[in-house]
């Protein structure tokens, strides 16, 4: 990896009936221990009384947010997040995890 | 069957194109494992798998073949089949039952058109699958492009397991990837020796960057795993196997092998990859349980299933069916329990006993009988009185019935009759037989012309069936030229009232149907419903009119052909209460068809065949012209080294006869391979003159 390395941690996941936890973030901590980055899963499509959202992801509040563009580019289901900004979208959680890493490299 | 454990069984398929090396590589795995003890060779006629007088004599695989080896201590159930369209049927089957597949991929032209057919088959039925890029030693080959179509025709995340270390005749070797080592063929000793060494240093750069594809590719499969390699910054060659495995299994992802089978480079690592991220019988989730018929089976992804366990009650599905000398063996996947030679079963298809006789372990066409056979195995029986292709057999304890098999339509007739009278009866018994062993084979009688008609799936198809007819049973038949199979459906809805009344002194026959009939789209079947209310027609005529329906549809309105993808509802009718009967409402639904189809606008279907022509450069103006002369639509134009591929929707009945053509006017530099596609109505100048030949 070429940018600065967090020590990530498995964040907030999701439990559905009968099948086994879904992790729907990681969360890159530095190395004083405080969570600077995530790696957030694209979920969606997603109905909510007479909305529906083609793509949300989790907030740090974790509050659901709608994703514009809605539609990511072909199979990009994580998005890289230092802070409240995206640097990134990938379609594997790792490679999300790096785009993290090459854009603190970069900073 | 034996003692090894289910977790160490694997049975796998290997399945590609025609001519990229399927019964090549085959081969090569029967002789590293020790089952042989030379190599055949295809050109050579003396391969284990095409057994067949016909197979050896073409260099083709016609009728798939179980063989069985052990690498590693572990089982390996094979099933090599053929890469003809025309037997596509073979695929279909071995696919159906087993738990993972090779395909093998040409290095040269890349993912071609059966490649495509049989993938498609192989994701019906969640198959998983590793790809094998073949013959890396040829001219033209390159590892990147074949890769790159695997995305573009596949429409796959394909994840390299290696890299290849030169390529055409500099082919040595492969980089592995998960152990970051280099596989060196040694030559000699038919590719028995190898030895591992570092990366070529001009490899290591691409080695790195393809490894940490798939290392994320992979690892993020399984969370337990991202956490190892959050904490040490990789992961265990043994997590990475398992990671793989997982992806390989859930589809997530389709790891890619190389090398030259033909050359006996790359084949021993295809071995590991089949233990180490193909499933045995407990790693997938176990055989469907069928739906009623016609019920879509997508809309119901928790229905029940059935696990690999030696101790539940058997189940089990016939998936290939063979006459021979010795009689008729029926080839079983086990799915669950155990049984003996002897054990009685109910073939719960059809709802009869079944006493099991002797068993089986097949090894091409050699045999090795065996006393029982349990969950996981793949073995013959013998004796089976009425099991045919699909049907299951299951112990009465649980009489499940699995889901079921498709079987493709077939698109060519022909006619057969023997060369001498005294054949007929020769001739009928061996058809029935070899239309038992092969449900892509179709025969029935032309109720006009009292002629033998058989379908197919091609000339080649049928061209084969003849000869076996011949050799296996000793009849010589005059065929006539193939035909098209055509279609006939309708293009608007039309509601029909017949009335068929008849006295002729005595019991009078009397019955009125009124139906509606729609066109369905295609693909749609024949579909009854029946929406007669208040009793105007008693329950125990329906049947017959169903029936009559059913019978009339196999002779269209138009130039006789079938009646498909349609719809018919019975809505009304009258009876009387002497004279009525159910033969007298199969009449008038019979005649109601006759008369209502006429008025509901039929249409004449042909089959239109995805045709792929590669041919020289120089030669593609000619090619492209012919193909629009044969009513054919381009689809599109792609070079593969020095050579074009033309790809075109082309109607079969211009097809007939074109491989001399096309070998003529390419100085037999082109070749061609088609498959059917889908069935278009035909122009109305082609119709006028398909009825006016049936007329």
């Amino acid at each position: 990896m070429s940018g600065a390395r967090l020590h990530w941690k498995r964040g907030r996941q999701e439990e559905g009936a009968g099948v086994p936890p879904r992790t729907l973030e990681w969360v890159g901590y530095n190395n004083a221990g405080e969570p600077i980055a995530r790696v957030v899963r694209v979920q969606g499509p997603l109905s909510l009384g007479w909305r529906s959202f083609r793509a949300v992801a989790m907030d740090e509040a974790a509050s659901v947010v709608e994703l514009r563009p809605s539609c990511p580019p072909d199979g990009a289901a994580w998005l890289a997040c230092v802070g409240p900004r995206v640097v990134g979208r990938a379609d594997q959680p790792l490679r999300a995890v790096r785009a993290v890493e090459d854009s603190l490299g970069d900073d | 069957m034996s003692d090894t454990p289910l977790e160490r069984i694997r049975n796998i398929g290997i399945t590609a194109h025609i001519d990229a090396g399927k019964t090549t590589t085959t081969e090569r795995i029967l002789y590293y494992t020790g089952v042989s003890h030379k190599i055949g060779e295809v050109h050579d006629g003396n391969t284990t798998t095409d057994y067949m007088d016909q197979e050896r004599e073409r260099g083709i695989t016609i009728t798939s073949a179980a063989v069985t080896c052990e690498w590693k201590d572990y089982r390996i159930n094979i099933i090599d089949t053929p890469g003809h369209i025309d037997f596509n049927i073979e695929v279909n089957r071995s696919l159906r039952v087993l738990d993972g597949a090779i395909f093998i991929i040409e290095g040269v032209a890349g993912v071609q058109p059966q490649s495509e057919t049989n993938w498609r088959l192989a994701d019906r039925y969640n198959v998983p699958r590793i790809i094998f890029i073949n013959k890396l030693d040829r001219t033209g080959a390159d590892f990147f492009r074949a890769f790159d179509t695997l995305k573009e025709k596949l429409d796959i995340v394909a994840l390299p397991l290696q890299l290849p270390i030169g390529e055409e005749d500099k082919f040595l070797g492969v980089v592995d990837l998960v152990e970051m080592k280099a596989i060196i063929w040694e030559g000699g000793e038919l590719g028995a020796k190898y030895h591992y060494e570092d990366i070529p240093p001009d490899l290591v750069a691409k080695a790195t960057e393809y490894r940490q594809t798939l290392l994320d590719t992979a690892v993020s499969v399984d969370e337990k795993a991202m956490e190892e390699y959050f904490e040490k910054g990789d992961v265990s060659v043994e997590t990475l196997k398992a990671c793989i495995k997982k992806g390989t299994i859930s589809g997530e992802f389709r790891p890619v092998l190389c090398g030259t089978a033909f050359k006996n480079k790359g084949v021993q690592p295809l071995l590991d990859a089949v233990i180490d991220y193909l499933p045995s019988p407990i790693d997938v989730p176990g055989i469907a349980v069928a739906l009623d018929e016609g019920v879509d089976e997508t809309l119901h992804p928790d229905r029940r299933r059935i696990p690999a366990n030696p101790k539940a009650p058997f189940a089990g599905l016939a998936f290939k069916i063979i006459n021979d000398k010795y009689g008729t063996l029926t080839f079983v996947r086990v799915y669950a329990g155990t049984l003996k030679s002897g054990d009685t079963v109910m073939n719960t298809t059809k709802g009869h006993r079944e006493r099991i006789g002797r068993m089986f372990q097949m090894h091409a066409d050699k045999r090795a009988e065996i006393k029982e056979v349990e969950a996981g195995d793949i073995a013959a029986f013998v004796g089976l009185k009425d099991t045919g292709t699909g049907d299951t057999l299951a112990s009465s304890d649980d009489p499940v019935v699995l889901e079921r098999m498709a079987f493709p339509v077939p698109v060519i007739d022909i006619s057969v009759e023997p060369r001498t009278k005294e054949a007929v009866e020769k001739m009928t018994l061996g058809l029935q037989k070899l239309a038992g062993e092969d449900p892509s084979l179709r025969l029935r009688t032309d109720q006009e012309t009292g002629q033998t008609i058989l379908s197919g799936m091609g000339e080649l198809h049928l061209e084969i069936i003849i000869d076996r007819l011949r050799r296996e049973y000793g009849v010589d038949c005059n065929i006539g030229a193939p035909q098209v199979a055509y279609r006939e459906t309708i293009s608007k809805p039309h509601t029909e009232i017949y009335t068929h009344k008849k006295q002729t002194g005595g019991s009078g026959q009397y019955a009125e149907v009124k139906i509606v009939f729609e066109p369905m789209e295609r693909n749609g079947g024949v579909v009854f419903e029946n929406k007669v209310v208040g009793g105007s027609i008693p329950k125990e005529y329906i049947p017959a009119v169903e029936k009559g329906i059913r019978v009339q549809a196999d002779t269209g309105v138009l130039a006789g052909f079938p009646t498909v993808d349609f719809k018919y509802t019975l809505i009304d009718g009258k009876y009387h209460d002497v004279d009525s009967s159910a033969l007298a409402f199969e009449i008038a639904a019979k005649a109601c068809f006759r008369e209502g189809m006429k008025k509901a606008s039929p249409i004449i279907l042909e089959p239109i065949m995805d045709v792929e022509v590669t041919t020289p450069q120089d030669h593609v103006g000619d090619v492209v012209g012919d193909l629009n002369r044969r009513r054919g639509q381009i689809q599109n134009q792609e070079s593969s080294g020095s050579t074009i591929i033309v790809r075109a929707l082309v109607p079969l009945k211009e097809m007939f006869g074109y491989i001399s053509h096309l070998r003529s006017m390419t100085k037999g530099r082109a070749s061609f391979t088609m498959q059917f596609h889908h069935y278009d109505p035909v122009p109305r100048n082609i119709a006028d003159e398909i009825m006016a030949k049936s007329a």
